[in-house]
């Protein structure tokens, strides 16, 4: 196996966190290890080329989270954004959510193609006019500029976490949005910033008798009452906010009893889930842990109705895997817009999508010889043992320094965004 | 064997993983240690539950320690333990009335141990070095903590909530379990101090804290009268030692919740079950002494 002592990933800065399409498709928002966000475009695809599809461009970079130190406690919150949650397009402009270990802000993009001109008490480089100087008056008009996309923040909600933010999640009420941290989830209104409401706590009164924390937090697609969050022990717990105002007994819960003959020293931590996601429609979710992705239909609490291997040749390997931290991996998981495909990353570079109707599953490799355009991805396999063919690669060949954690689905089209450290991959259907 | 081995490895490397998240960026991560304690619960339970204890039994080096040390744990083990008086008159102390005997247990200990002034100044040895005077020490702590935990701005460095966080309600450090730990030198003077802890009798009435012997080297090593108040003070200044004794105590709810049956009276990762499966005992303080040499070099930090 491949443990590069020291791992050089150029800038570290540079690592990608997190990928996110808006909800038309049309952008592409990234945050990285830095505090950056980059927003791309897609390109409006001409009536002159019908054939070439829309490519992304960066429209907009600019600077989220900067580092912070907590004098109090002695402690440096790192600028890493953890999650970018896009908001439904109302107007113009475009809305994100950003955050990091403790500070959600919300993030106005808007273009600008017209100044104004013509100022009476400022000259066109703008100094101010001594106004003894000025005889007559006229109104400032706007004349076009160049396109220049800005990105303002407009609210900062902070103070209100006291363990490191996993998850946001916009409510499909557009007015308010959750976040989630290991032992509690805030309800905010969009327009306040100096309050949150409480909804879950599972902080124990004596931190001694800690087991679990919560891993990830969503809210339903359409039921603005019902949201969910996993925990560290492979569960899920749905809850309706309009049972009580603190959420803490679930209405749903969700278990798959332990296969006894799996124990490990590491059973408990690779059973942690990672990610959930709601599907599209809103009746299954979707869990992934370190070694599976599982699809759970809502209405059956006591096992997921479908399970998928990602790459159960690493079972063997979990005490090496230990060792060098890799268990403690966050993979994210995606739907594609109909809810018939799933995806989800894994070592080497490798993704993996695994179609829910025909049971048929791929495994695609993110890197630069595949990427160039128009080249159609080809399939690869992992040996797990006994004769390795020629295109296989075999499982102590796997580069676990090269690790897909995000990755990102268009809402409605087929085309995916694979985070690969410090690269970001494009990759669309073939036309036929 | 191997799995003894193997078992002792993770718990080398958790503990590694606990020490080096004291230092990383971001403050530490809840969710990664509260995995890495699991695995080490799960580590601590194959280790202590493989039936091989002749293999240790023969002395390891383990922490700096007077060389007579392992010698003397080495026969100790069944000596130590059955050995005070005070046990059984312990038997008849009323259990949440640990002050009156307080004055009473050291003299008992002390005369019945044949070196009580050796080990307590051995840093790295827990166990050993503590049979005698750790429930000593550990009476007099147990009035302690209280103002400690109020004040323990180090343990807010650990769980960023503010003193009482990783205290609990009650206030209780989580030293206490310490003392009640103590172990190896009387068992059944254990379970009566941690009977009284458990039935809420206790001084600070304290429900389940938990302990790691990291804190024992350090209050061993400052077995002065005023021992008491520089561990009071060292963890209000947040010392980083302290961070990882508190820390690692804070996850000891995990250890006491083990599968094979309830309470498993274990007041720390490292501590084995003082009041449990006598079968056990004898490989305790092996185990011990095996894992010292991580606890000493967390300790000096």
């Amino acid at each position: 196996m491949n443990y590069p002592d020291e791992i050089t990933y150029g800038n570290k800065a540079d690592i990608i966190s997190t990928v996110e399409f808006n909800h038309t498709g049309e952008l592409l928002a990234t945050g990285d290890k830095g505090g950056r966000v980059v927003i791309f475009q897609r390109e409006q695809e001409s009536k002159n080329q019908v054939h070439r599809r829309g490519e992304y461009n960066v429209y907009s970079t600019f600077q989220s989270h900067e580092p912070e130190f907590d004098y109090l406690k002695s402690l440096e919150i790192e600028e890493k954004i953890n999650k970018i949650r896009w908001l439904p397009q109302q107007n113009a402009a475009y809305f994100l959510l950003s955050t990091n270990d403790k500070t959600v802000k919300l993030w106005k993009v808007s273009e600008r193609d017209k100044r104004p001109e013509g100022y009476n008490l400022k000259d066109e480089e703008g100094r101010l006019r001594d106004p003894a100087t000025i005889t007559t008056l006229r109104v400032p008009v706007l004349r076009p500029m160049d396109l220049m996309v800005e990105a303002t923040p407009r609210r900062v909600f902070a103070n209100a976490h006291t363990y490191h933010i996993n998850s946001i999640s916009v409510n499909s009420d557009y007015e308010t949005y959750m976040s989630a941290d290991d032992l509690r989830i805030n309800l905010w209104n969009f327009e306040i910033t100096n309050q949150s409401f409480n909804i879950v706590d599972i902080k124990p009164a004596n931190m001694e008798e800690l087991t679990e924390v919560i891993t990830a937090a969503e809210f339903h697609p359409h039921h603005c009452n019902t949201f969910v969050y996993s925990s560290s022990k492979g569960t899920i717990r749905l809850c309706d906010m309009r049972a009580s105002a603190l959420c803490d007994r679930h209405t749903k819960f969700f278990e798959e009893p332990e296969d006894p003959s799996n124990r490990s020293f590491f059973s408990e931590i690779i059973s942690s889930i990672s990610d959930v996601k709601f599907s599209h429609s809103g009746r299954c979710i979707m869990t992934r842990d370190y070694l599976t992705v599982k699809v759970w239909d809502l209405n059956m609490e006591n096992r997921p109705v479908e399970t998928y291997q990602v790459h159960d040749y690493l079972r063997s390997k979990l005490c090496s895997l230990y060792e060098n931290d890799c268990i403690f991996d966050k993979f994210e998981c995606v739907w594609n817009g109909s809810d018939s495909v799933i995806m989800t990353g894994s070592y080497n570079n490798f993704f993996r999508m695994f179609d829910r109707n025909t049971k048929r599953d791929v495994t695609l490799e993110a890197s630069r010889e595949n990427s160039k355009p128009r080249a159609i991805l080809k399939p690869r396999k992992v040996c797990v043992g006994g004769k390795r063919r020629k295109d296989e690669i075999s499982v102590d060949s796997l580069d676990f320094s090269k690790k897909i954690l995000h990755t990102a689905w268009h809402p409605s089209e087929n085309i995916i965004a694979v985070a690969a450290t410090n690269n970001l991959y494009i990759f669309q259907d073939k036309v036929n | 064997m191997e799995f003894k081995l193997e078992a002792h490895r993770i718990v080398s490397i958790s503990l590694g993983k606990i020490y080096n998240s004291r230092v990383q960026r971001g403050g530490i991560k809840l969710h990664k240690n509260l995995l890495v304690s699991l695995v080490l619960r799960s580590a601590r339970q194959v280790y202590l539950s493989d039936p091989c204890p002749g293999l240790y039994l023969a002395g390891h080096p383990g922490a700096p320690a007077p060389p007579q040390q392992p010698e003397e744990s080495a026969a100790g083990p069944p000596a130590g333990w059955g050995e005070p008086p005070p046990p059984a008159g312990r038997a008849a102390w009323p259990e949440p009335e640990p002050q009156p005997e307080r004055p009473a247990v050291p003299e008992v200990l002390r005369a019945g141990d044949s070196e009580p002034a050796a080990t307590v100044t051995a840093a790295g040895d827990t166990l050993q070095g503590g049979e005698a005077e750790a429930p000593e020490a550990a009476w007099r702590r147990v009035e302690g903590p209280r103002e400690t935990a109020v004040g323990g701005a180090g343990v807010s460095g650990v769980f960023p909530e503010g003193p009482e966080a990783a205290r609990g309600p009650c206030g209780c450090p989580p030293g206490d379990e310490d003392k009640l730990s103590a172990p190896p030198a009387s068992p059944p003077v254990c379970a009566r101090k941690r009977g009284a802890g458990w039935v809420g009798g206790g001084p600070a009435d304290c429900p389940a804290p938990g302990s790691t012997p990291l804190k024992k080297p350090r209050r061993n090593s400052e077995e002065q009268p005023g021992g008491e108040e520089e561990e009071e003070e060292e963890m209000e200044t947040g010392n980083v030692a302290n961070l990882i004794s508190i820390f690692g105590s804070s996850f000891s709810g995990l250890l006491r919740k083990s599968p094979g049956g309830g309470r498993e009276e274990a007041e720390g990762e490292e501590s084995g079950p003082e009041a449990a499966e006598p079968g056990q005992i004898c490989c305790d303080k092996p185990v011990l002494r095996d894992i010292n040499p991580w606890s000493t070099a967390i300790v000096a930090f």
